[in-house]
C-alpha cells in the first residue's frame, strides 16, 4: 500500500522542554493506525502538529509523496490538504440542522441566495455515502454524542478528507455505538482514507487496529501490526524498562485510621468507591484519563454532590454538603486546574495565601501586619519565588503558584489534603519541591493526603499504598514496594 | 556577608514592586487629571476656584460619591448594578411616606435605608438563587424600583421636608464645610475598612477575581453576594437621602441616569471590569472628576445636552485606559 501520510525527524519543545523527539510516524492508505501512549507522552501534541493547532520546530511532512510546507502550516491549509479531526461535537453548531451544518463552510448559492433545495439534496447525499439514517433537518443539539461523532465524519469525508484523526472517539459512547462507529470505520477503509486513532482501550484496538505506533516521553519507541502485537509487549513499551530516577520515599504503615470513606456513589461518575486512608499516611490513586479520579475528589470534598456513601472522620460520621464545611472540617483540597479553580490570578501572594485562613477566621475583622507575617512566614517557608507579599499571583511560575496553594491550607492548619494531578504542567526540579512538601505535610504522623496523579512513575515513588481507579470503580489496591510500573499501567488498562 | 547580600537585593525588589504598583494604580493618573483641570477651570473662569465653587463640587459629587461607593462593592466583585438610580428614588419616596405618616425624621431615615436594603436584597437573592446574570437582575430591578416609586407617590413629588431632615444635606459645620461632604468623608474612610480590615472586604475582592477558587477555598459566596448587594442598595439609599435634603423634595423621577455616573465613577477610578481589584478612594476621585466635568462645563456655559456626552466618552475612555494598563 502506498504511503499517505510520512513524519520524519519531527522535533517539538514547549518552553524548553522537549515534547517530541525525532519522531518518525507513516500511514498508509486505508489503514488504521493507532498511536498509544502514557499521559504526557507525546500524543496529542503529534496530532495537533498534524491538524495545524502548532507549529513544529523541525522535521518533514510529506502528504502523497509530495512534501508540506510547514512554516506557514495551519488548521485551514490542513482542512484544505484533507487533514479531518474528529473532536467530540467541537466544529458543529448545535442550534442548527444537520443539514445546515453540513453545508455551512460553503452554502450553495443561487441569485445571491442560499438554495435550501441543494443543502437538503447535499445532505442526503453526505448521510447516504456513510449510512447513516437520520432527517436532516433535526437540530444538531438533538443528537446523541456518537450520532454526532458519525456527523462530523460524514462532514469530513464530504470534504474529501483523506486522513481522519480520532481522539478517544469510543470515550464517551456506548458499546453498542461503538459497533456502529467500528462498520462506519471499516467503510472509510474501503475508500483509501487514512485514520489515526487515539484510544487507551487496548482492547479495541486489537479489534479496529491495522498498525500500531507508541510514543514515549516524545519519542516512537515501535511501530508493529496490530494483529501480531502482544498486550504485554505493548504495555513494556508504554512505560519503559528503565526506572525514572525519581527517589521512593520510605513506606509508612499507618496505626490509626484518620478518614475513611464507605461505598461512595456519584451516577454516571464513579461506584462503590471505599477507602481508609490512616494519619501520616500518602495514598495514590491512580487510573487513566476518565477513570473518574477529580470526579471522586470533588465529591470527597463537597463541591459535587454524592448520591450515596458515607464518610467517616477521626471515627465519627461527617456529612460533607460543600466545600465550606470540609474546610471548617480541616479538609483541603488541591485541584487539577490551578489558574482556573485554585487562585484568585490577578490577587496578591498573600490574599491568596490567607483565604482559606480568614475563611475559617471567627473575628470579622483582621490585621494586615499580622497577615503579612504569616505570608511571609510561608514564603521562605516553602521557598516561594516572589518579589514580595504584594506581588500578583500570575506572574509567579508554575510550581510557585501551587506552592501558595499549599501554603494557602498550610496557613489555616488542614489536616487532610487532596491534591489532584499536584505537578502537572510543572517543570522536573520543581515537581521534586512539590513531592517534599508532601512529604513533611504528613512527618508529623498526625495529617494525612490522597494523592491522585496519572503519572505512574510520581504515582509510585510518592505513594505509600497505590489505589487503582478504572471506569468509575476501584478495580486494585498495590503495595509500591512490590508492584511495578508495568503491573500499575497493565491495572490501569484493566488487564488482568 | 552573603546574607546581607541577598537582603540587600529584596530591598530593591521591593522598591520595584512599590513603582509597578503605582503605575498600576489608575487612580494616581487620575487625580493629576483632576488637578490639571481644577488648574484650567480656574484658568477659564474666575467663578471655579473659590472657596463656594470647590465646596459646591464637593456638595454635587456627594450624591454620585455615595452611589459610587455601593457600586465599588458590586464591581469589585465582578459584577455590576444597573438598579441604583431607580432604588435611589424608590427609597427617597419611602423614606417621604414614612415622613409624612409619622412626622419623624428618624423614622424617615430608616426607612429609606430600609428600602435601599431590600432591594439589594432582592438583587442579591434573585443573582443567588434564580442564577440570574448580576446584569439582567439588575436591570429588571431598574424598572421595578422606578416604578414602585412612581405607584407609592402616585407621581406626585413629596414636599414640606422639616428643618432637621433639611439640615442634611444643607447644612454647614463650622459655618464652612458642608455636611453631605463631612458624611462622605466618614463613610468613604469606614469603607475603605471594611474592604481592607475585613473578611467581608477580602471575599469580596476574591470572589470578583474567581469565584470558584473562593468557592473552593470554603467561603460560601452566595451570603457574601447578597452583602454586596444589599451595601449598594444602602448607599443608593443614604444618596437618596442627601440629594432630598439638599433640595427639600422626593422625586420619583430623580436619580435617572445616576448608575451611568456612579459606574462610570469607579471604572475612572481604575476598577477592573474583570473583578478583583479596585480602591474605593479610587472611585471617590472618580466621581469628583465626573462632578467637576459637569460643573466646568456648567460655568463655560456649555448645554447640558453635551454633558451626556461627555460623560459617555469619559466611561469609555477610562476603561480603555485600564485595558492598555493590563496589556503592558
Amino acid at each position: 500500500m502506498p504511503d499517505l501520510l510520512v513524519m520524519e525527524g519531527i522535533n517539538k519543545a514547549f518552553f524548553g522542554v522537549k515534547v517530541l523527539k525525532d519522531v518518525q510516524f507513516r500511514l498508509h492508505e486505508g489503514e488504521v493506525h493507532v498511536i498509544l501512549g502514557e499521559n504526557g507522552a507525546g500524543k496529542s501534541t503529534l496530532i495537533k502538529i498534524l491538524s495545524g493547532a502548532y507549529t513544529l520546530d523541525s522535521g518533514k511532512v510529506f502528504l502523497e509523496g509530495k512534501e508540506v510546507d510547514m512554516t506557514s502550516y495551519n488548521p485551514e491549509i490542513a482542512s484544505r490538504l484533507g487533514i479531518a479531526t474528529i473532536y467530540q461535537n467541537f466544529h458543529l453548531v448545535p442550534h442548527l440542522n444537520i443539514a445546515e451544518n453540513i453545508s455551512l463552510s460553503n452554502f450553495p448559492m443561487k441569485k445571491g441566495r442560499i438554495d435550501w433545495k441543494s443543502v437538503q439534496k447535499r445532505a442526503r447525499d453526505v448521510l447516504e455515502n456513510i449510512h447513516f439514517s437520520i432527517d436532516p433537518n433535526t437540530l444538531v443539539k438533538k443528537l446523541s454524542v456518537s450520532q454526532q461523532q458519525m456527523l462530523e465524519i460524514a462532514i469530513a469525508l464530504s470534504k474529501n478528507a483523506k486522513i481522519i484523526i480520532m481522539d478517544e472517539p469510543t470515550a464517551a459512547i456506548s458499546k453498542k455505538e461503538v459497533e456502529t462507529l467500528f462498520q462506519i470505520i471499516a467503510d472509510i477503509k474501503k475508500k483509501k482514507v487514512g485514520i489515526i486513532y487515539i484510544s487507551h482501550k487496548l482492547e479495541e484496538i486489537k479489534v479496529i487496529g491495522d498498525s500500531i505506533t507508541i510514543l514515549r516521553d516524545g519519542r516512537n519507541v515501535g511501530t508493529m501490526g496490530a494483529k501480531e502485537a502482544e498486550l504485554n509487549e505493548i504495555v513494556s513499551l508504554m512505560i519503559g524498562k528503565e526506572m525514572k530516577t525519581l527517589e521512593k520515599k520510605h513506606q509508612y504503615i499507618s496505626s490509626e485510621v484518620m478518614i475513611e470513606f464507605k461505598s461512595l456513589r456519584r451516577k454516571g461518575f464513579f461506584e462503590d468507591i471505599s477507602i481508609q486512608i490512616g494519619k501520616g499516611e500518602i495514598v495514590g490513586l491512580t487510573g487513566l484519563i476518565g477513570a473518574g479520579k477529580t470526579e471522586l475528589a470533588r465529591a470527597i470534598f463537597g463541591v459535587d454532590r454524592l448520591d450515596a456513601g458515607q464518610c467517616f472522620y477521626h471515627k465519627r460520621e461527617i456529612n460533607i454538603k460543600n466545600p465550606k464545611e470540609a474546610v471548617q472540617h480541616g479538609i483541603g483540597y488541591l485541584p487539577e486546574d490551578r489558574d482556573v479553580s485554585g487562585l484568585c490570578l490577578n490577587m496578591p501572594v498573600k490574599d491568596n495565601m490567607t483565604l482559606v485562613y480568614l475563611a475559617k477566621l471567627k473575628e470579622r475583622i483582621f490585621s494586615i501586619p499580622a497577615e503579612k507575617a504569616l505570608s511571609q512566614k510561608y514564603i521562605n517557608q516553602l521557598k516561594i519565588k516572589t518579589t514580595g507579599v504584594y506581588q500578583q499571583v500570575k506572574y509567579l511560575s508554575g510550581g510557585n503558584k501551587q506552592k501558595v496553594i499549599f501554603a494557602k491550607w498550610l496557613a489555616a492548619h488542614c489536616q487532610f489534603l487532596v491534591l489532584d494531578e499536584p505537578t502537572i504542567g510543572i517543570d522536573v526540579g520543581a515537581r521534586e519541591e512539590i513531592y517534599n512538601l508532601i512529604f513533611d505535610f504528613v512527618r508529623s504522623g498526625e495529617r494525612a493526603v490522597l494523592f491522585l496523579s496519572s503519572d505512574i512513575s510520581e504515582i509510585l515513588s510518592v505513594s505509600d499504598r497505590i489505589l487503582v481507579m478504572f471506569h468509575g470503580r476501584l478495580i486494585a489496591e498495590l503495595d509500591p514496594n512490590i508492584t511495578t510500573k508495568q503491573e500499575i499501567m497493565a491495572r490501569c488498562l484493566n488487564l488482568t | 556577608m552573603n546574607q546581607n547580600l541577598s537582603g540587600e537585593h529584596r530591598k530593591n525588589w521591593d522598591v520595584l514592586s512599590i513603582f509597578q504598583y503605582l503605575y498600576q494604580q489608575q487612580s494616581i493618573s487620575m487625580l493629576f487629571i483632576l488637578i490639571i483641570m481644577w488648574v484650567i477651570l480656574s484658568l477659564l473662569s474666575p467663578y471655579f476656584f473659590t472657596v463656594n465653587n470647590l465646596f459646591e463640587i464637593t456638595l454635587q459629587s456627594a450624591v454620585i460619591a455615595l452611589i459610587a461607593a455601593g457600586e465599588s462593592f458590586v464591581i469589585f466583585s465582578g459584577g455590576i448594578d444597573l438598579s441604583v438610580g431607580s432604588v435611589f428614588a424608590f427609597s427617597a419616596i419611602v423614606g417621604g411616606l414614612a415622613l409624612q405618616f409619622s412626622g419623624s425624621v428618624i423614622v424617615s431615615l430608616m426607612a429609606s435605608i430600609g428600602a435601599g436594603l431590600f432591594a439589594g436584597f432582592c438583587n442579591g437573592l434573585a443573582i443567588i438563587k434564580l442564577k440570574i446574570p448580576p446584569f439582567v437582575a439588575t436591570l429588571g430591578m431598574m424598572g421595578i424600583a422606578r416604578g414602585l416609586a412612581l405607584i407609592l407617590c402616585n407621581g406626585v413629588p413629596i414636599y414640606g421636608l422639616p428643618r432637621e431632615y433639611l439640615w442634611i444635606g444643607q447644612g454647614r459645620v463650622a459655618g464652612i464645610v458642608p455636611v453631605p461632604t463631612i458624611i462622605v468623608i466618614i463613610l468613604f474612610t469606614v469603607m475603605y475598612f471594611v474592604l481592607r480590615n475585613t473578611r467581608f472586604g477580602r471575599f469580596t475582592y476574591s470572589i470578583g477575581s474567581n469565584p470558584e477558587a473562593t468557592r473552593l477555598s470554603g467561603i460560601k459566596v452566595s451570603s457574601v453576594t447578597l452583602g454586596i448587594f444589599m451595601i449598594c442598595g444602602m448607599f443608593a439609599a443614604i444618596a437618596a437621602i442627601i440629594e432630598s435634603a439638599r433640595l427639600g423634595t422626593m422625586q420619583p423621577a430623580s436619580g435617572n441616569g445616576y448608575e451611568l455616573l456612579a459606574i462610570g465613577s469607579v471604572f475612572i477610578g481604575g476598577a477592573s471590569i474583570y473583578g478583583g481589584e479596585g480602591n474605593i478612594f479610587a472611585s471617590l476621585i472618580g466621581a469628583l472628576l465626573v462632578t467637576t466635568i459637569r460643573n466646568g462645563l456648567n460655568i463655560l456655559g456649555v448645554s447640558a445636552f453635551y454633558q451626556y456626552v461627555v460623560n459617555g466618552l469619559i466611561i469609555i475612555f477610562a476603561v480603555a485606559a485600564d485595558q492598555i494598563r493590563r496589556k503592558h
